[in-house]
């Protein structure tokens, strides 16, 4: 009768409303049946803890959703709030449990020593460690954390007892599963920001999820433009009346540059608009308005071939020039984005010093990173004499400063999208000699080939979805490293010679360069110093340009 | 135009000049008056402080250039050393770079040297060291037309040289008939020791063709720079060593000039100059940066203040708006002023002052010279504390600077300062006092002269007929031989007695020292006035700090930080309002916010390495109500992103597909 109910218990797994004081007499029996009904679950934590993640993963894949740490709440709180309760019943009651749990925690033990020495050996081996963390090491990292994070809560567990008192949970009791403890993925609120800082970057911190975005999610040009033209910003009002308040400051700042101060304009948002209107503003109302230049910076990245290296010497004519023959008015000098990166190097930023120092030179730069004081020691700053002004203005900078699709694409590691993707390639290609399309044929194939040896479990499978395709864990990721590791140089360069596409390694590396000139080839060297070549794509659109070019 | 990368602007719509409004800004009327004045007013200001700096700067500038000029005269042969000047110029590397530059105008036009400045960063190694040099060096020809032919002549006669090849900067230099050449470098600290090394031993085998001059600016000590010189170089070179004015020394000088003397119209207050000084002090800046604040006060007060215009001397009461005059009753000093008059029974002075303007007028003009007037007398007895406070030998000094900011803030009356000088007086011995009588005749005014110069003439009789001359004369205050004191503790009759028999001569003297105590006292009770209490002190004192704060300091990353954790701040809107709870739960992300904000704030909660998927959906859930919006969301999360990335926040990640790190934490 009682280990019916028990049972029914158990199935309707409404077990937290069972009173107190029946306890002890049922435990007794609860334990027996389900110990004797699932022996399996005593198993120590690891294998159980994979299926936990297989199992949210399934959920999440299921749903649609991604589970990170940043989405549903209801999760976490399964995961976060039966342990310290269980654990405090366990050895008060001293139920068969008792006995099962030096197993257990031997295997723990064991576990986490495996771990800590896992974890050792990754460090003393070395930073290579960086590119490829394997599941395993998640895992070891992960027994190490939640041991540490049981220690932790054993002092915060008396707290929590009192906090629910009466929740004499027996769910998942006897299931090792219930041991499995997971931090909060909810931070600590109102940690000051030192203390922020720490918490979020403790060892071991960083465990985000391994969902990865669809390749199709992310827009175009073509349609992130549409998008944006068609979108009005909400606040447009606000970004106006911000600027109405610049604007105001336009007679204060006139003033400053005729006193042969430099100005310099932070904040967030883009200032090209209001830097314009200041431009006209000065023409508008001074009589012999100084001849203005406008330099824009943006924050595209420096292309090698339009690098012009800002010549001192010419600098030194400009200078000699100003100071034989000064115009009647300083001439405003404007630079959009003076901490682009493009202008970022010590020398650039000590040229334009000194020509912003010159009296006939008045300077009026906008700088959008809130970093940008670092570029400037002591002595660069005194030349730039600059009074800083305050411009924050929320216009977006996506106008004219980024590219954003590029940009995130970049940022994604996507970076092959930049030609326009996979048909820029093969507009690319169709306008190569015979030979250069040959090279890529073999690069692309080796990639590929590469990839597919790698696959070996995979396949059994069959094509996969991205996410399920990550469940595979090791193999998975090692799949991905191989596509991502490339072929290395000599082997493309030797096959090149085999199939007579080039017979030196200088015309190799002319084929190669206008690869590199339109971003459809990336090079590094790895860790033992040998030059790899791989070209930026995903498997699939890999699979799509070798079809193109062996037809 | 957007997408240009330089060009020059021209008016937008291509309308003729003749559309053209002058002054259709929204300034007030009286600003260009108010500009004028202020020009006129720094012009003053400016030149003082800049005949201060000149006349600091010829006498390091002149002994050096002069070192130079004596250098060339001497006959040159490989065999004898470089000489090389150690120019010792203090911590404070900002100002460096102008002493070098004044220091290679007045060598280039002084003597027939080529004047060649290096700086560390400019030269990592030795080959583009030379090639600096070479380039700096015959930069300077291309001035004269034909040197440049003639350059460029000799150089095609050989075969063709490596533009670091010394043999360039020799034909350069016979070509110009010069004398030697002068190679300064700046930051000597910070060049690499072997490459120094290596520079001066080749200049050293160039030395017979090419007559070089060495010089060394120096941070620290000249010590350091020979610990690091290989001894092979220190063979080559000849040093001797010259003692630039230090800048704090400088500095005292200069903020000196910027308050001392009666036709110093605006005066900084107490908080603004503290603020000023200590700036200087912590960040190291050069005397230029000072010089800026200063004149950053000027602007902003001629600027802000339209009663600044009362600083012009020649200002008549047309030329003020009847708001000027309005805006001067609503001045506290005024309501101060008010209460003090009506306190003194003189309501109907009140009331005129109140109701007409023109008696307004009369009264501010008059009572702004008053304050001025007191305001520079209480500089003056800065002067006079600070001279005597040198002459007695046990004080510590404290800086003018410093002692006027306490002044200004009105400490200073009955300040441990004063009262340890006071006291100090009262036990002077006739030798001292004679010195503090002397730096008393120098900075008194006119008026109180006669008195001090009979008060020094009674003492200088008293001392004449002092016959033991090796003794001096004694105060009653003065306290003997401490020794003598303590040890006779248990006889304190005796020390009484000593005490009252003094000499004739000693009480005399005690009387005069009693005199001038009083009166040096009653001069600084009557001097040390608190400024802030004067009518009208917000006219002729500057005391804002926050213009300072902003422009100088700024704080970039707080602001970027503010503007896109708390967007409604800088946009003023209701509609973002509503995102922090307010009834003490979690505060939730409003889907109004500008979309980079939003993602600013999600990504303020993640760890270290962000998962962008994630991200995405987190930044979906906030953003989206219904999926045919799914793109435009997705638009703005690329943007989002891509500013963020563009701010420097995060950038890209190897470590795991479709991750970001994190690179800054709001608010460290």
């Amino acid at each position: 009768m009682k280990r019916k109910r028990a049972e029914k218990d158990a199935a309707a797994s409404t077990p937290t409303k069972k009173p107190r004081a029946e306890i002890p007499d049922d435990d007794l029996e609860d334990e027996i049946a389900v110990a004797a009904r699932t022996p399996s679950k005593r198993t120590p934590s690891k294998p159980s803890l994979i299926r936990d993640i297989h199992q949210a993963r399934a959920n999440g894949a299921a749903t649609g959703l991604t589970n990170g740490d940043l989405t549903p709440r209801t999760q976490r709180k399964v995961l976060f709030s039966t342990p310290t309760k269980q654990r405090e019943e366990e050895s008060v009651e001293g139920t068969p449990m008792s006995a099962r749990n030096p197993i257990v925690r031997n295997a723990d033990r064991s576990a986490r020593r495996k771990s800590a020495k896992r974890l050792i050996e990754r460090t003393i081996s070395g930073d290579q460690s960086d590119d490829d963390v394997d599941e395993e090491d998640i895992l070891a990292r992960q027994i190490w954390d939640e041991d540490e994070e049981e220690a932790e809560e054993d002092v915060l567990g008396d707290v929590d007892e009192e906090a629910i008192p009466e929740t004499p949970s027996k769910r998942g009791r006897g299931r090792p599963k219930g041991r499995q403890r997971k931090r909060s993925p909810t931070p600590p609120t109102n940690l000051p920001p030192h203390e922020l800082y720490f918490y979020q970057n403790r060892p071991g911190g960083t465990k985000t999820s391994h969902n990865t975005l669809p390749s199709h999610s992310l827009l175009n040009h073509e349609e992130y433009f549409a998008q944006m033209q068609s979108y009005k910003d909400p606040h447009t009002d606000s970004f106006d009346f911000l600027h109405s308040v610049h604007t105001r400051s336009f007679d204060q700042w006139s003033f400053e540059l005729r006193n042969n101060f430099n100005i310099c304009l932070y904040g967030y948002g883009s200032k090209r608009a209001l830097v314009q209107d200041f431009a006209s503003h000065l023409h508008s109302t001074l009589s012999d308005p100084p001849t203005t230049i406008i330099h824009n910076r943006h924050h595209h990245p420096p292309q090698k071939r339009q690098t012009s290296r800002p010549a001192p010497a010419l600098l030194q004519l400009i200078l000699s020039t100003l100071t034989a023959d000064p115009p009647p008015q300083p001439l405003l000098l404007i630079i959009n984005s003076l901490d682009a990166p493009s202008l970022r190097r010590q020398t650039t930023q000590s040229l334009l010093a000194q020509l912003a120092a010159h009296p006939s030179i008045s300077l009026l730069a906008t700088a959008d990173t809130p970093t940008f004081p670092l570029l400037w020691d002591l002595s660069l700053r005194q030349q730039f004499r600059f009074l800083f002004h305050d411009c924050t203005t929320f216009v977006s900078f996506c106008g004219v400063e980024i590219d954003v699709v590029e940009s995130v694409n970049e940022l994604l590691g996507r970076s092959g999208r930049r030609i326009g993707g996979r048909d820029g390639v093969g507009y690319v290609l169709r306008s190569l000699p015979e030979n250069a399309r040959g090279v890529f044929r073999i690069l692309v194939g080796e990639q590929l080939a590469a990839a597919s040896a790698d696959e070996g479990l995979g396949d059994e499978e069959g094509r996969l979805s991205p996410q399920t395709e990550r469940r595979v864990g090791k193999a998975g990721k090692q799949r991905e490293t191989a596509v991502e590791q490339g072929v290395e140089y000599r082997v493309l360069y030797h096959k090149a010679v085999e199939e007579f596409l080039c017979s030196s390694e200088m015309v190799f590396r002319t084929l190669l360069k206008e690869f590199h000139d339109h971003q459809m080839v990336e090079s590094r060297k790895d860790a033992l110093g040998t030059e790899r070549l791989w070209v930026p794509f995903r498997r699939e659109e890999l699979e799509g340009l070798l079809e193109e070019l062996v037809v | 135009m957007e997408h240009q990368k330089c060009y020059v602007f021209n008016r937008q719509g291509g309308r003729p000049a003749k559309k053209r409004r002058l002054n259709n800004s929204n300034l007030p009327s009286s600003w260009p008056l108010r500009e004028t004045t202020y020009n006129e007013l720094w012009a003053a200001q400016e030149k003082r402080i800049n005949d201060v700096l000149s006349e600091v700067n010829k006498a390091t500038t002149g002994e050096i250039t002069a070192f130079v000029s004596a250098a060339a005269t001497e006959s040159r042969t490989s065999a004898c050393r470089i000489p090389t000047g150690l120019v010792v110029a203090g911590p404070s590397i900002a100002s460096h770079r102008t002493l070098f530059e004044h220091l290679g105008r007045d060598i280039v036009t002084q003597t027939r040297s080529a004047f060649v400045l290096l700086t560390s960063a400019e030269c990592p190694n030795l080959k583009t060291l030379l090639k600096d040099l070479i380039k700096n060096a015959t930069a300077r020809s291309t001035e004269d037309d034909e040197d440049d032919e003639v350059a460029g002549n000799a150089s095609q006669k050989g075969p063709k040289l490596l533009n670091y090849d010394l043999q360039l900067l020799y034909l350069w230099f016979r070509i110009q008939n010069l004398d030697q050449v002068v190679v300064a470098f700046q930051d000597s600290e910070a060049f690499d020791g072997s490459l120094l090394g290596e520079a001066i031993e080749l200049f050293k085998f160039w030395s017979d063709r090419v007559p070089f001059v060495l010089l060394f600016g120096i941070a620290t000590t000249v010590e350091t720079l020979e610990n690091k010189l290989p001894r092979s170089a220190k063979r080559c070179i000849e040093g001797q060593k010259f003692d630039v004015t230090q800048a704090d020394k400088v500095l005292e000088r200069v903020f000196h000039a910027a308050i001392d003397g009666d036709d110093v119209p605006l005066r900084l207050g107490p908080s603004l100059s503290t603020q000023l000084l200590d700036r200087q002090k912590d960040h190291v800046q050069s005397v230029d940066a000072f010089i800026e604040g200063l004149k950053y006060a000027y602007m902003s007060h001629f600027y802000a203040n339209p009663l600044s215009l009362l600083l012009r001397q020649d200002i008549r009461y047309e030329q003020l708006s009847s708001d000027d005059i309005e805006a001067v009753r609503n001045l506290d000093s005024f309501r101060q002023l008010a209460e003090r008059l009506l306190d003194d029974g003189e309501a109907a002075l009140v009331r005129y002052l109140l109701e007409s303007d023109i008696v307004l007028f009369k009264n501010v003009k008059e009572q702004l010279e008053e304050g001025q007037l007191r305001i520079s007398n209480m500089v003056k007895a800065i002067e006079t504390l600070y001279a005597l406070r040198r002459c007695s030998p046990k004080m510590p000094i404290i800086p003018r600077s410093s002692l006027y900011v306490r002044a200004v803030s009105g400490e200073l009356n009955g300040s441990p300062a004063v009262r340890e000088l006071l006291l100090s007086v009262k036990k002077a011995s006739s030798d001292i006092l004679v010195q503090i009588l002397d730096a008393l005749l120098a900075s008194t005014p006119e008026d109180a002269l006669s008195i001090m110069l009979s008060l020094r003439e009674r003492l200088v009789a008293l001392m004449e007929s002092n016959e033991d001359s090796s003794t001096p004369l004694r105060s009653e205050h003065d306290l003997r031989n401490e020794t003598f004191r303590t040890t006779i503790v248990a006889q304190k009759v005796e020390l009484s007695k000593q005490k009252s028999a003094l000499s004739k001569k000693d009480a005399a003297y005690s009387k005069l020292v009693d005199e001038c105590h009083s009166r040096l006292e009653a001069y600084f009770a009557e001097m040390f006035i608190n400024p802030q209490e004067l009518f009208l002190h917000e006219i002729f004192l500057y005391d804002l700090k926050s213009p300072h704060k902003d422009a100088f300091t700024p704080r970039p990353r707080y602001a970027v930080e503010r503007a896109l954790s708390a967007p409604q701040d800088y946009l003023g809107c209701d509609c973002c309002h509503s995102a922090a709870g307010s009834d003490g739960t979690e505060s939730t992300l409003s889907s109004t916010q500008p979309s980079t904000a939003i993602l600013y704030q999600l990504y303020l909660e993640s760890g270290s390495l962000i998962n962008v998927s994630d991200l995405w959906s987190a930044f979906q859930a906030i953003m989206v109500d219904d999926d045919d919006e799914q793109s435009l969301t997705m638009a703005l999360f690329q943007r989002a992103l891509a500013e963020l990335r563009c701010l420097g926040l995060i950038k890209s990640s190897r470590k795991k597909t479709d991750h970001v790190a994190k690179l800054a934490w709001k608010g460290l």
